[in-house]
């Protein structure tokens, strides 16, 4: 009877373990299955936003000696290949010599006349072109063409002007973004935690007061990052504008974020530095050494592991980040990264898109597999230098 | 001479570089002081006579079941009760999951599937909120609706009171486990030794004399757990469906929580609308100081029947 009740209570804690598992396991299958079709080198590349451009095409016939050999629509006259992609005509190849690689802009401005950039996944939408009887008519996705059907217009007519788009869903702007946000974070963080945990270690005499800042810093770490984002608007936004900005901003953010850092970064120094051997500070003091001399010399080298480790933590903790910098980073996804405006990070894109109407949840899960897999490197890191740290002081 | 000239020096620097680290000490420290102060001074702000945009009643504010910000109605009594309500559910939920998990860790598994269960916690736990958000917009929600469809009731695409409360015990799972972990392996290996020299088996040890020993350590990671349920903001809003009145107590219906409600349709940077949040802000911190307090004193009161036994 004994035996059946232990067997029972063993089994349950089995199942609990598995409950854990298994939902680790759900969500890791369910960013695969989503994520990683919309996952290509191109996305890290792109815009997030398609560019639309109107341009004409040099019509004059070329020769080439076409490498092209793959089954899409091949269009002789420009050396340029197309197919059908869920209703819209995709650019599949573009020759060497093609008149495709020197569109040149129609639209009223200054980019008139430009050379416009054109690359294999844009998506060609209409033809303005004269028929055989030399009538002007329009062909494209918005006249229903398949690709074939554009792929004769452009091979035999004469082609008045093209507009196409860009590819977009890239999130090369989000990625600048992040490393902005995690370099100017880490930058004023570190060296005040440093010093912050130097403090609270070496220098510490109990008083009142010191037990008073240690609590301050402790607490600092209970505190939800949403309501650092309140605070970081009110109180480093006048920071911000010294450096011309006018909004909210990248750097607000990042300055956020520094103080969200604070209580990681400080605790973990401050594991490092007490791993330092009290027998080594000591021998250093006794030789003479002053105590700035023993902290410089012996105490953070025997600490720089921890720091280190510290450090990708903190990393980890910038690319995860979200609710904090929705209110000081602003959720509108800007191409063009830079210090002073709005921007997104990875972590904050994938807020933005979802809370869009009718969210992209492909691209959603392909930003968050890549999140994901940069936050476990990390933490493996921290784990490997820990591992490496604890075995030379072992030693 | 020299020499002497150099430690008057050293000692200069000693002095100046002592100084620095305090100051950074102080700059860190200070955002305590500079949180409490900001939030309490703008939260407090639109129930103060000469507010600009229109004075907020602050009892209505605090009691009231309406939010409505169209209709200029801000109460949040019902957001303080939906908060709680999902906290504690969430509790409930991953709380007797995660001493489990830890128990099995420490004291069942054999070696090679502790190892891998360690590192599924920690997996779990370095996931960010985001992700979670993700996954609970497209899993969870669906999760829910079928549940609901099975009971015959209506969801409204699964953003509801079950769905933020699984997500939540799903993201405070990792926290109360591994804090659990270390205290369960801090147990006096003696006092397992008596348990099972008194004719107990290992079993009867883990759950009567293991467990027990290790709850104020187990009730440390339901504080964390908690702490981390309140102020989770950005996936919670993805599956809360922030419905504009309450209290919800539905498993299916949409909910609202606080953190939702100061993240939610977040786009002018001033008036009410804006300024709210921060009181909104400061109701969450009071709430999340209460609710420690009273945990703690759980904890304590606890820790002390158990060395009284």
């Amino acid at each position: 009877m004994r035996k059946i009740k232990d067997y029972i209570l063993n089994a349950i804690t089995y199942i609990a373990s598995g409950i854990s598992v298994l939902i680790l396991g759900v969500l890791l299958v369910y960013l695969l299955v989503n994520g990683v079709k919309s996952i290509n080198l191109k996305m890290f590349s792109d815009d997030y936003w398609a560019k639309n451009y109107l341009v004409e095409v040099d019509s004059d016939s070329r020769n080439f000696d076409s490498k092209y050999n793959g089954d899409d629509y091949y269009i002789k006259k420009y050396d340029i290949a197309i197919k059908d992609d869920d209703k819209e005509i995709v650019v599949t190849y573009i020759g060497e010599n093609s008149q495709f690689n020197e569109l040149k802009s129609l639209t009223v401005g200054d980019s008139l006349g430009m050379i416009t950039p054109f690359d294999v996944g844009y998506k060609i939408e209409s033809i303005e072109y004269l028929d055989s009887n030399g009538v002007i008519s329009i062909g494209g996705v918005l006249l229903k063409h398949n690709a074939i059907e554009v792929a004769q217009i452009l091979n035999e007519n004469h082609v008045n002007s093209i507009y196409y788009q860009s590819t977009s869903g890239g999130i090369k702007a989000s990625i600048i973004n992040t490393l902005i946000l995690i370099f100017v974070s880490l930058l004023i963080a570190t060296p005040i935690s440093i010093c912050s945990a130097i403090y609270l270690n070496e220098y510490n005499s109990k008083n009142k007061f010191n037990q008073l800042l240690s609590v301050s810093i402790e607490t600092l770490a209970g505190v939800p990052s949403i309501i650092y984002g309140l605070v970081g608007i009110t109180v480093l936004f006048p920071v911000t504008q010294l450096f011309g900005a006018t909004t909210t901003s990248v750097l607000l953010g990042a300055l956020t974020m520094a103080v969200i850092l604070l209580p990681t970064m400080i605790k973990a120094t401050q594991v490092a530095l007490a791993q330092v051997d009290q027998g080594l500070k000591d021998a250093s003091l006794s030789l003479g050494a002053t105590k700035v001399q023993t902290i410089n010399k012996v105490v953070l080298p025997g600490a720089m592991n921890g720091i280190l480790s510290g450090l990708l933590l903190c990393v980890s903790k910038v690319i995860g980040e979200s609710a904090a910098l929705v209110y000081t980073m602003g959720t509108f996804i800007s191409d063009t990264p830079s210090l002073t405006n709005q921007g997104t990070s990875l972590s904050l894109m994938i807020y933005s898109i979802m809370s869009n109407d009718n969210p992209n949840f492909e691209l959603a899960c392909a930003i968050s597999l890549i999140i994901l897999v940069i936050v476990l490197v990390l933490n493996i890191s921290v784990k490997l230098i820990n591992y490496k740290f604890n075995k030379l002081g072992q030693r | 001479m020299n020499n002497l000239k150099t430690t008057k020096l050293n000692k200069i620097i000693d002095k100046v570089v002592s100084n620095i680290y305090l100051l950074m000490t102080l700059i860190s420290a200070s955002f305590m002081l500079i949180i409490i102060i900001f939030i309490l001074f703008k939260g407090l702000s639109p129930f103060m006579s000469n507010y600009q945009y229109g004075v907020v009643n602050f009892l209505d504010f605090l009691f009231g079941t309406q939010y409505r910000p169209d209709m200029g109605i801000y109460g949040v009594g019902f957001i303080i009760i939906n908060t709680l309500v999902s906290a504690l559910l969430a509790l409930s939920i991953a709380f007797p999951i995660s001493v489990l998990t830890a128990l099995f860790v420490v004291k069942i598994a054999p070696q090679r599937l502790s190892e891998f269960m360690k590192v599924v916690i920690d997996l779990l736990a370095s996931i960010p909120s985001i992700v979670y958000g993700v996954f609970a917009a497209g899993i969870i929600t669906k999760f829910t609706m079928t549940i609901a469809s099975m009971l015959g009731v209506q969801t409204y695409g699964g953003t509801s009171l079950l769905s933020v409360v699984i997500l939540l015990a799903i993201m405070i799972f990792p926290t109360i486990t591994s804090i659990s972990i270390s205290s369960i392996s801090s147990v006096s290996e003696d006092l397992q030794h008596a348990s099972l020299a008194l004719g107990a088996t290992k079993v009867q040890t883990n759950f009567k004399v293991v467990l027990l020993s290790a709850k104020q350590g187990i009730f440390a990671g339901a504080i964390l757990g908690v702490g981390r349920a309140f102020g989770e903001a950005t996936a919670v809003s993805m599956v809360a469906g922030n419905k504009m009145f309450g209290p919800t107590f539905g498993l299916f219906n949409t909910t609202r929580t606080l953190t939702s409600t100061m993240i939610a349709g977040l786009k002018e940077t001033s008036g009410l609308d804006y300024d709210i949040r921060f009181s909104i802000g400061l109701v969450l911190l009071i709430i999340i100081l209460i609710t420690n307090f009273g945990l703690n004193f759980i904890k304590n009161k606890v820790g002390k029947t158990h060395e009284k036994n």
